[in-house]
Order: C-alpha cells, then structure tokens, then sequence
C-alpha cells in the first residue's frame, strides 16, 4: 500500500515536470493551428528529455495564451463546464471540420498541462455530430492528441493489474466507442497514440484490439453493400435503387422520362418527374403468359431505405394464378434429340434422400416490373405502364389498374410530419384510393414547384 | 500430278474389280450379313446395370471372315498410299481448304461411299470395315470430318430410312462422291433441343411440294453439299389435334433457294467446311420426306445414334501415328547423355498412348462387329461409351505426344500442334460428352428401373425376405466372398492369363449391379436431375466396356496365337487393374454419406461463382484495415 502510494506520489511528480518545458516550447504551441500532428511527436521527444521540476505555482501565473479564439467576446473560460462554450461560441458562425480542429487546437494550446482534458474531451465527442465530423478519423486522432502522453502509462505491473488513472482510460475508451457506435475503423496512428497515452496494455488499448479484430470481420458481411455516397441524381439514384431490388443482372433498366422543366405557352411552368423502369427478361416472358383477362395492378409507393435515404419504387404485379388455371407443360418425349429428360419409373425419391425441406409456400403473384418516380400519381405511372408496352405488347390487352397508397410527401417538400406518413389508409376500395391520388396531385405539383 | 493421279484412278479401278471377285466367292456370307430377318435388341450394356454380364453377346470377340479380311487389306494398302504420299495435311489446314485433287483421289479411291450397298454403287462394306478405313482417313483430321459428315450422318437417313426411289435417286452419285451430302439439323437455339427447330415446311397449295423456310448453323461440308438431310418443324395432324412435328426431307441444292453462308474459322479440322446455311422457300417434292411426315425426331435419332463408333478406330489410328513419331523422337533425343526413352516419365507416357490407343480399339472393333450382326442390334449405348472413351483419351495422348517434344511439338514445324488442335472437337461433336453420358447414364437406368420397380418397391414396403436377401449379398461381398459371373471357370470364355483381370471384372460388375439398385432405391425417377451422379454412373458404364472389349480381345489373340499377344496380355491386365480402382473410388462415392463425395460442395462452389457471374473470391493483396 505504501508502495502504491509512493508510485502515485512520483506520478504526479511527472506530471507536474510536464510544465517544466521551456519555453520555447509555449512559443511552439502559439503557432498556427495548422500542423498538429508535428507537434504531438515533438511533445514526446521532449517528454523524454526531462527537465528539472519547477514549481507548479509556476504555471498558473502563466497568461492564458493570446491568440484565444473567441478574444473579441473577452470571456476567458477558466472553469471546467466551459468546454460546451467553447464550441457553442465557435458554432455561432459555421460548424465544420476547420472550427471544430480550431477548438481543439486552441485547447491544445491554451495550458500545457491541458488541465481538463477529459472533460474536454467528453464535450468534444457530444459536439462532434453537430459539427458533422463524427465519421472522420483524423478528428477522432487528434482528439486523443489531446492526451497528455506517457504520464498515464503504467509503470509496473501492480498498475497494470488496477485501474490506473481510471477516469482518463475511461474516457479513452469512451472516445473508441463512440468511433464504434459510428463504424469507424481506427488506424495505426490511433494505436500509437493509444499505447503512447495508456501504455500497450490499458483499457483503450484492449478496446482497440477488440475493435480490430471484430471490424475488419465485419466489413464486409454485408452481400449487397450500399456505397458510401449514394448519387445525387435522382435518375442515377433510381437505376441504383431498381438494380438492388431486382437482383437480377439481366435485367435492364429503362429511364422513361427524364426530369425536365418547361414553360407553357401560357407562361406556366411544368415540371415533369423522372420515370425509371426495370424489368428482366424472364419478367417479360411472364407477363407475355399472363392471362388477359385478369387484371395487372400497379401498386405502391413502398419504401426502400438505402443508409439514411429514403426512396419509393412502385411495382406492375399480378394476383396469384389460380390453381385451376395453372397448366403444367406436358412432356414431349420427342423433345431432346440426345437423352431422355424423364425416366419412364413409378420410383421415386427415397425419403431418406429428401433434401428438400418444408417451407410453407405463399402464392404470390408474379411481378412484372418495377419503377421509380418523383411524382406517384396515376398520370405519371401510365406513362411508364405505356413506355412498357412498347416491349410487352400483352400490356395493351391487359386491364390495368391502379392501387396507389398515400405517396411519400417527405420526397417533395418535407412539409408533412413523418406521422403523418405513417398514417396510411386502411385498404380501401379501389377507386377511394384512386380519387385520394388524384386529389394529391395538385398539391403535389404546388410541392415541385417550391 | 496428273499422272499420279490417274495411276491411282486404275488403282482403285483395279481395286473394284478385286472385290468383285473376292465377292463372289463369298457370296453367302455377304448376303446373309446383308438379310435382316428379325429385330434382336443387344443388351450387353444393359445387363450390365442389372449387375450380369450377357457374355454371348461380346465372347468371343467379332471377327472378320478370310474373304473379307483379304478385302480390307486390299482396301487398305492402297488408302494408306494415298495418305501418305498425296495427302498434305499442313497445307489443307493452313489454307482452310481441301484441295479438289484431293477430294478427287478420295472419291475415285471410293471413300465417299464406303457404306452404300453395291447395288447404289458404293463399296457395300461393314462398319468393321468402315471403322478400319476410318482408322487411316483419321490421319488427317479435316478430311476426316468431311468424309463422315457425308457418309455417316450425311447421306445416312437415305441409307436407312429412305424409299427405293430415293435410294435409286441419290445413293449412287453419292457413292461415288459426284454429290456430296451434309445434315442439317442444328439451329442457333440449340443442338439437342428439338423445340429449337424453327425451320418450316409448309405444304405447298397443289400438295405437290413443301416450301422450307429457315436457317441452320454449323453445317459440315455445307457450302459444298449438293444433297443435305433437312429437319423441319410440319404440321400434322395427331388424333384431330394439330402438332407442330419433326419431318426429314432430302434437299437438293438445286431446288433453288439455298444460301450457304461463310465458313467458320475453326480452331482445328480447319479444313472441313462449316457454315450456316439458310433456306428461303425452298421447294422440297413430297417424295422427298425421308421416312414418314412428323417421323423425323426417330430418323435424326437414329442417324446420330449410329454415326459414332468409328471415332474409337479413328482416335485409335491418329494415336498410333503419333507413337510411332513420338518414339522416334525420344529414341535419337540426348539429354544428359541419355536419350529421352530412358527417362521414366517420358516412357509412362508412351505406355499411356498405348494403354489409350489399345483399349480404343478393341472397344471400336468389338462395338462394329456387334452392328455388324444380323438383326438390327441397337448399339447406340455402345456406339456412344466408345465415342465418349476414344474422345477423350485422344485428346490426353495427342497433348502428351506434344508433351515429349516439348517446346518443339508447341511450334508450326511439326505435326502435332495441329493434332491436338483437330482432337479438340471429338469430344464436342457428334453430341457432347456431356451429353452422350446423360445418355448412356439414362438409358441405363431406365433400363434396369424397369426390371428392379417391383422389388424396390416389395423393400420400401418392408418385404423381410427381399431386405434380409439384399443385406446378405452385402455381407456376403463385405467379407470378400468372390463374385462369379462366369467369365472363368467351367464355361469361361476369358483365357486364363488373364484370370486376375476377369475377376475384377466381375466384382466391378457385380458392385455396378448393387449401386445402381441402390441409386434407384434412393433416387427413383428424379435422378434425371442427378447430373454428377450420372456422370460416374456412365464413367463406371464405360470403363466395364472397356474392360470387356480389352478381354475379350486379348482372349481372342491369346487363343489363336496373334502375334505379340503377350504384350496384349500386358496391356490388358495393366488396364483392367487401372480400370478396377477407378470404377472402386467411383462406386465408393456413389454410396450414400461418403466422405469421397464432394458433390454438394461442388455444386455450392459453381451456385455461388455463376450467381457472381465471376470469380467471386477478394484479391489476396487486397487489405480491409
């Protein structure tokens, strides 16, 4: 126990020769905010070079440095809650990955012995989304710069076995969880960071080698990735969201209209929403064996989430065939010129060699093609059902009927609440719900042209 | 040149002449060859699936009488001559082209109607025959293919299933090459699915003609044919119903209409003509169907089914040309002061050539003396097992004759870049190998299906006495009681020599009998949809054929005294072994459960790279972190 308490004593001890850097150094840090990175391993070198103690009085007579960031409002935080402020001040004007390296920069610089740096940190990690820079590495780095380096490491293994600096480790791995919770993978420089502040075997070092054994795992078990930038184009991002529901590399997708704006001759102006199709070649041949007299729907706008987006697809489908209706295709025996395709046996298979197993079967009718629009009304669908036509004929014989929900408002303007979307009418009668999308059409277009 | 030439024209006049004479003296036996007086099926592969060897159908093994044998060597002599001294394989395949002196000295050496009865004017000579001469034509494989493309499926559907009149029509200036014939069946939706026929024949308003309409691809000789088996989709009336069905029609180029498109630029028998040939209305005489309207699925069948045995022989003849090319080679090569017939693997490969080219033959002579029978024996399986053996083990001896010469057989110099080249369509035409396994696996099946329904179905009901009978064969075997199937012993048609090789023979087949029963039990009619199953179904088929044909063979030289049999010995017991093993391992992972079986790994390995359309693994250099 005396032993422990001699340790703790000699820590703090180095902790206090941290202030015992020249002065140069202080100059050092006054430098513009643009290179951290230098800086951090100067730091260390000169950890290593230690100097003689000084009296930490020394220290707190130490002006705060000049160039303070937020000079013109003369409020010199000194307290421990002011870090929030910090940011809160510099957020005023623009939040961004520049101001929100400044923050840091100018915490950095401000005390040498970065008194308060954990709850710095702590403020940092709850602003970093508002700054919009939670999924950017190089910030979460330069945040655990922030770190005074070495003095946490422990110094033998009786530290190593107890929590040493407890609060600090802790928030260490909190800033590594945060990274988690966000899916960032943390690189070689976190590493040398993490052992340069906490030693090869701390907390935030463990949660480090946990997080890189389980990510790289993880990255790709995903089958069908979505790319980190989805396109902006509202017609590439349609082809991309109509491959992915398709699954089907022989399908070929159609952009029917493309999204223009016109005037009219009366002055007006209309804008006509883009209209992007999709449909293989075996959802041709199925819809080519439809039966005419039986109705095809187009049904829809159902959602498709892709990240944080989210975009409606609407769908030409048909009922189940009836059973009754089903004709399986006799077998020809004068079919295949080189062998038999069935054997003529009453044997069949043995149950034991059974590998199928029981699913329950749903009968879902067969969907013939897919589209993707801005604008979901009935007039805009016709024009994709007329383009389709053009490939399947059958289309013109077919009835086809409407069955439109609630179209997804948040797409045109934002001005409905997400309640309300989610608010969808109960099943209705078909032409309730047709009347319902012609009376949204108005609105809608009123929507386009905000 | 010219002179040459007509040397040979009085050769092969003086040939003709011989044969008549040699004829006549053994008129009786000709003819009787030539009377079919009752259909008799063969079932010598059948019966195997059921685990019995039908020994009287393939001991003793086929032979040709005196007087034919003096035929064929006259028939020979004169063929090899012409192979070896007019013949410029080189040339015909790098100018894409059979030379017209060529062809000429082909149809006056009578090679263009080996088959056609001497009443149509063509030689009138067995497939034993026909399989020999094919043996030489081998040596060049685009003359070859031209040869069969007329005579085996060409002018065949004449030959077996036309009217006299078409017989009296067009056999005789096809006999003598005047016309040259090619079969058209194939259309670009597919070779083997008839449902890709669009090709159309209607019947003209007076009922006098059909007008075809279409167009067919890859087309042996079709630039030059003048008379070509047509298959088209007619309309027949089937019990009230009409049918859209198959009909064969002979077609003269000479009707007009027909267009030949341009040759295909091959990898190898580069000197055959291959082309899409089209048909534009196309008037066809209705005395022109070949067999009956809506019967042309049969009549292709059986011109298909009937064309492929002489590719044992032909492999056969190429191998041997290769060994004897390749010997001398490694006989006068130094390396390290040793020559390179000194080197093992060097000579392993030579025993494989001959291994290859032995076996090849005796399943082509056995399969032609079988056709040869009176009866219309039904020797599709067997056509097909040898088709199937001799194209593949071509295509490995040919790389490996290539192989002993190394960096030299890869160049333009030598030969043998060119046969590796023409070998490399034996397994794809004339049905692929695929294919022609499914086939043989199926017929098989069906076959021994039949015959086992009953007392598969008496075991699934829990029929004590037929389980408690099947799980003592299995005791019985497990322990290693000897099988007896009666090629040895009393009655044994194998001479004792190779006694050893007969026994494993017999303990293969008896263990085919027992797999096949148990994949029936396990798979009843859906293992049509068991293609890897299949597969090692037919390559155990085809291995027991080739041990038959390899024993009955050497029984045969033994017992008469050939010379060199003792190396045939040899040969024979050196395959049947290699053969047992082989058919082991295959039945062992036919068995249910068995770790050798790698079948659901297999098909999960292609599932996931044709899902991916492409190799689906990560680059190794590539990193995640």
């Amino acid at each position: 126990m005396k032993c422990a308490r001699c340790l703790l004593k000699l820590q703090s001890l180095r902790l206090l020769g941290q202030s015992a850097r020249p002065a140069a150094q202080h100059g050092a840090l006054l430098q513009p905010a643009s290179s951290s990175q230098p800086h951090m391993l100067q730091n260390t070198q000169h950890q290593v070079l230690r100097r003689f103690h000084r009296s930490p009085t020394h220290d707190k007579d130490r002006p705060i440095p000049a160039d303070f960031f937020d000079e013109d409002d003369k409020k010199k935080d000194k307290s421990l809650v002011t870090h929030d402020d910090l940011f809160e001040q510099v957020a005023r004007e623009t939040k961004t990955k520049a101001t929100f390296n400044k923050v840091v920069e100018v915490f950095i610089k401000q005390d040498v012995r970065r008194r308060g740096h954990v709850e710095f940190i702590y403020a940092a990690l709850q602003k970093m989304p508002e700054f919009g820079v939670e999924k950017d590495l190089a910030v979460y780095n330069k945040l655990l710069d922030v770190f005074p380096k070495e003095v946490f490491v422990p110094r033998n293994f009786i530290q190593t076995m107890f929590n040493h600096y407890p609060r600090q480790q802790e928030c260490g791995v909190q800033l590594l969880e945060q990274m988690e919770s966000y899916g960032i993978m943390p690189n070689v420089e976190t590493k040398v960071l993490l052992i340069q502040i906490f030693g090869a075997k701390g907390h935030a070092v463990r949660k480090y080698q946990r997080m890189m054994y389980w990510f790289p795992r993880f990255q790709n078990t995903n089958p069908y990735p979505i790319p980190k930038y989805l396109p902006e184009d509202p017609v590439d991002l349609a082809h991309f969201s109509l491959a992915r529901i398709a699954d089907d590399r022989d399908a070929k997708v159609t952009v029917y209209q493309l999204p223009c704006t016109d005037i009219t001759e009366s002055g007006e102006e209309i804008t006509l929403p883009h209209v992007v199709g999709i449909q293989s070649p075996s959802q041709m041949e199925l819809l080519a064996k439809h039966n005419p007299s039986r109705p095809v729907f187009v049904e829809g706008p159902f959602p498709l989430w892709l990240r944080k987006k989210c975009v409606y697809y609407y769908v030409l489908r048909a009922d189940p065939v009836p059973p009754e209706e089903k004709v399986e295709e006799p077998y020809d025996p004068e079919r295949s010129l080189a062998y038999p395709l069935q054997l003529d046996l009453e044997l069949d298979r043995d149950l034991g060699d059974e590998e199928s197993f029981d699913v329950e079967d749903l009968d879902e009718g067969a969907v013939f093609a897919m589209c993707m629009t801005s604008q979901g009304d009935q007039a805009v669908l016709n024009q994709w059902i007329s383009g389709l036509q053009q490939n399947n004929p059958i289309l013109g014989r077919v009835p086809t009927l409407f069955r439109l929900e609630q179209g997804p408002r948040e797409l045109q303007g934002g001005h409905q609440t997400v309640s309300d979307h989610r608010h969808r009418p109960d099943p209705e009668t078909q032409r309730e719900e047709e009347e319902v999308t012609v009376e949204e059409e108005p609105r809608r277009s009123q929507g386009m042209k905000q | 040149m010219m002179s040459v030439n007509r040397l040979i024209i009085s050769k092969s006049a003086q040939i003709r002449q011989l044969l008549c004479t040699v004829r006549h003296a053994g008129k009786h036996v000709v003819l009787q060859r030539n009377i079919r007086t009752h259909s008799r099926s063969l079932a010598y592969a059948k019966d195997l699936f059921l685990g019995q060897v039908n020994k009287a159908e393939v001991f003793p093994y086929p032979e040709v009488g005196n007087e034919e044998a003096e035929e064929i060597s006259m028939l020979v002599a004169p063929v090899e001559k012409f192979f070896s001294e007019e013949v410029d394989s080189a040339k015909i395949d790098r100018d894409a082209k059979i030379p017209a002196e060529t062809l000429n000295g082909l149809k006056e050496l009578g090679l263009f109607g080996v088959m056609v009865p001497e009443e149509y004017g063509g030689l009138g000579l067995t497939n034993t025959v026909y399989a020999r001469l094919a043996e030489i034509t081998s040596l060049d494989g685009s003359i070859a293919v031209t040869l069969a493309a007329h005579q085996a499926i060409g002018l065949k559907g004449i030959l077996i299933a036309g009217t006299e009149a078409q017989k009296q029509k067009y056999l005789p200036k096809l006999a003598s090459g005047e016309h040259i014939a090619a079969f058209c069946l194939t259309e670009p939706g597919s070779g083997s699915d008839a449902a890709s026929i669009q090709t159309r024949a209607t019947l003209s308003e007076d009922g006098k003609h059909y007008l075809i309409s279409g167009s067919k691809i890859w087309i042996s000789n079709g630039d030059m044919a003048d008379v070509m088996t047509v298959f088209a989709r007619t309309e027949v009336e089937v019990d009230g119903v009409k049918k859209d069905k198959i009909t064969a029609f002979i077609m003269e180029r000479a009707f007009g209409g027909v267009t030949s498109g341009k040759p295909e630029d091959k990898l190898g028998i580069r000197g055959s003509n291959t082309c899409e040939v089209s048909y534009d209305n196309v008037p066809v005489p209705v005395e022109n169907v070949i067999g009956e309207v809506g019967g042309g699925f049969k009549v292709a069948m059986n011109i298909l089914n009937s064309g492929r045995f002489s590719m044992g022989s032909s492999s056969a003849g190429m191998i041997k040309k290769l060994i004897e090319l390749t010997a001398e080679y490694a006989a006068t090569r130094k390396q390290f002061n040793k020559s390179l017939a000194e080197f093992g693997m060097i000579q392993e490969k030579f025993a494989l050539m001959a291994l290859n080219a032995f076996v090849m033959e005796s399943m082509a002579y056995l399969t032609a003396g079988m056709m040869d029978r009176p009866g219309l024996p039904d020797c599709s399986l067997e056509a097909a097992m040898v088709k199937v053996f001799s194209s593949e083990g071509g295509w490995i001896c040919t790389s490996e004759a290539l192989q002993v010469l190394g960096g030299l057989g890869y160049t333009k110099n030598y030969p043998y870049e060119r046969y590796v080249r023409d070998c490399r369509i034996l397994p794809i035409f004339e049905g692929t190998n695929e294919i022609l396994r499914m086939y043989i696996a199926l017929t098989g099946m069906q076959y021994a299906g039949k015959i086992l329904t009953g007392k598969i179905k008496e075991m699934k009901k829990g029929n004590i006495g037929v389980a408690l009978g099947m799980v003592g064969r299995k005791l019985r075997s497990s322990v290693g009681g000897s099988v007896d199937l009666g090629l040895m012993g009393k009655d044994g048609v194998v001479h004792p020599s190779l006694a050893e090789s007969a026994k494993k023979m017999e303990q293969n087949v008896s263990l085919f009998g027992a797999t096949v029963e148990s994949l029936l039990y396990r798979y009843g009619k859906t293992i049509v949809d068991e293609q890897l199953i299949l597969k090692r179904v037919a390559d155990v088929l085809i291995h027991l054929y080739a041990m038959t044909a390899v024993l009955s063979r050497t029984s045969r030289s033994i017992s008469i005294g050939l010379r060199n049999h003792d190396h045939e010995v040899l040969l024979a017991n050196t395959f049947c072994t290699e053969a047992y093993f082989k058919n082991n391992y295959w039945m062992t992972q036919l068995q249910k459960h068995s770790p050798e079986n790698n079948d659901a790994n297999i098909k999960k390995i292609a599932k996931e790279v044709l899902d991916n359309r492409g190799y689906v693994c990560s680059h190794p250099l590539e990193r995640t972190f």
